[in-house]
């Protein structure tokens, strides 16, 4: 079904299906809800206003998938610093009232903090590649498609992310090879 | 032989085809390093999608998010995408037209109409351009010379210019007494 951008019924139904893909693969890269949504907003926005029509649902998933990701990882360029320092403010503007995120700190094991540190520690290129297939549960096809590389190549690129992973990872399970 | 790293991680994935997919089914049912190492694939992913909030925290403001879209796009008056937004693209093919239809164009004005200084004066009258065949006459006077006008040296110079090699000795003449 062809998808035209700027069409009430098609905005919705891609909205309705790529919805949780993309807050998903954009919190993976930012972690943070606040910011995964306004980027995911502003994709949406960018979707309409570009007018475009797309030969298939798909295809629209895949540009907005795109998008999201180029927005995440240069939200992530501009700077850790300045979102530390709205990260403050926001902190200090609740009152410390979000003792659910709190909890949730709490009860974050070791081993989740390890997950997101080795994640963080990929290079861009490996770290894009597995949040795809993790998170977004594309298959490499789609995965070339959207980073506009081969499919051999994100087979390639899905090992070596989890090798760097098992290695990092490896710590204090003990495996046998 | 065991199976190699990147060939069991495409299998993880799904990705392997026959006959590569039963062979690998066959190792990983008698290895049983294989199949900690797969095990080990395993841990990793789960552990990855295991992080972050879960599907209702992620989608906690789809809604919000898309209410805000519709207002700002498809509600009453909503502002749609410009003229000058509106993504326009050509083939090379109908530009190269284009181009050879301008070309056609622009010389087909000067064939058919031609300039005259008639039209010029008309336009501009302060400015009539006065070269025409009328009143254009040659101002060069230059007659073909013959050998006598050219010196010996100029002679001798376009001669070496040539890659003659000239010899020169002079005969017959007489001493002044």
């Amino acid at each position: 079904m062809e998808i035209k951008s700027t069409d009430s019924d098609s905005f919705r139904l891609v909205y309705e299906n790529c919805y949780s893909v993309l807050i998903r693969i954009c919190y993976h890269v930012v972690y943070n809800m606040d910011i995964a949504e306004d980027l995911v907003q502003e994709a949406f926005e960018r979707f309409y206003l570009k007018n475009m029509t797309f030969p298939s649902e798909d295809e629209a998933k895949y540009w907005l998938i795109k998008v999201v990701r180029n927005l995440a990882f240069n939200h992530l360029r501009r700077g850790r610093r300045e979102t530390q320092m709205v990260e403050k403010v926001r902190l200090r503007a609740s009152g410390g009232t979000n003792t659910r995120d709190a909890q949730v700190d709490l009860d974050e094991n070791e081993t989740r903090r390890e997950v997101r540190k080795a994640v963080s520690e990929l290079p861009e290129n490996l770290r894009m590649v597995i949040i795809l297939k993790e998170y977004g549960d594309l298959d490499y096809k789609a995965i070339g498609k959207i980073l506009g590389i081969s499919e051999s190549n994100v087979k390639v690129r899905v090992h070596r992310a989890r090798k760097k992973l098992e290695e990092s990872l490896a710590g204090d399970e003990a495996y046998v090879y | 032989m065991c199976i190699d790293e990147a060939l069991l991680s495409s299998y993880f994935d799904g990705e392997l085809k026959e006959p590569y997919k039963s062979q690998t089914e066959e190792h990983l049912a008698h290895c049983a390093a294989c199949r900690a190492r797969y095990e080990r694939l395993r841990t990793i992913s789960e552990e990855l999608r295991s992080d972050g909030p879960d599907e209702a925290e992620l989608n906690r403001n789809r809604d919000v998010i898309f209410s805000r879209l519709e207002k700002k796009f498809f509600a009453e008056g909503g502002r749609k995408p410009g003229f000058w937004r509106k993504k326009v693209e050509f083939g090379l093919g109908s530009m190269i037209t284009a181009a050879a239809g301008l070309v056609i164009v622009f010389i087909g004005g000067f064939v058919l109409f031609g300039t005259s200084p008639e039209q010029t004066s008309d336009i501009i009258p302060s400015y009539t351009i006065q070269a025409d065949s009328q009143n254009v006459r040659f101002v060069s006077s230059d007659e073909p010379r013959g050998l006598d006008g050219y010196s010996l040296e100029e002679i001798l110079s376009y001669l070496d210019s040539r890659g003659y090699n000239v010899d020169i000795s002079i005969k017959g003449l007489q001493p002044v007494e």
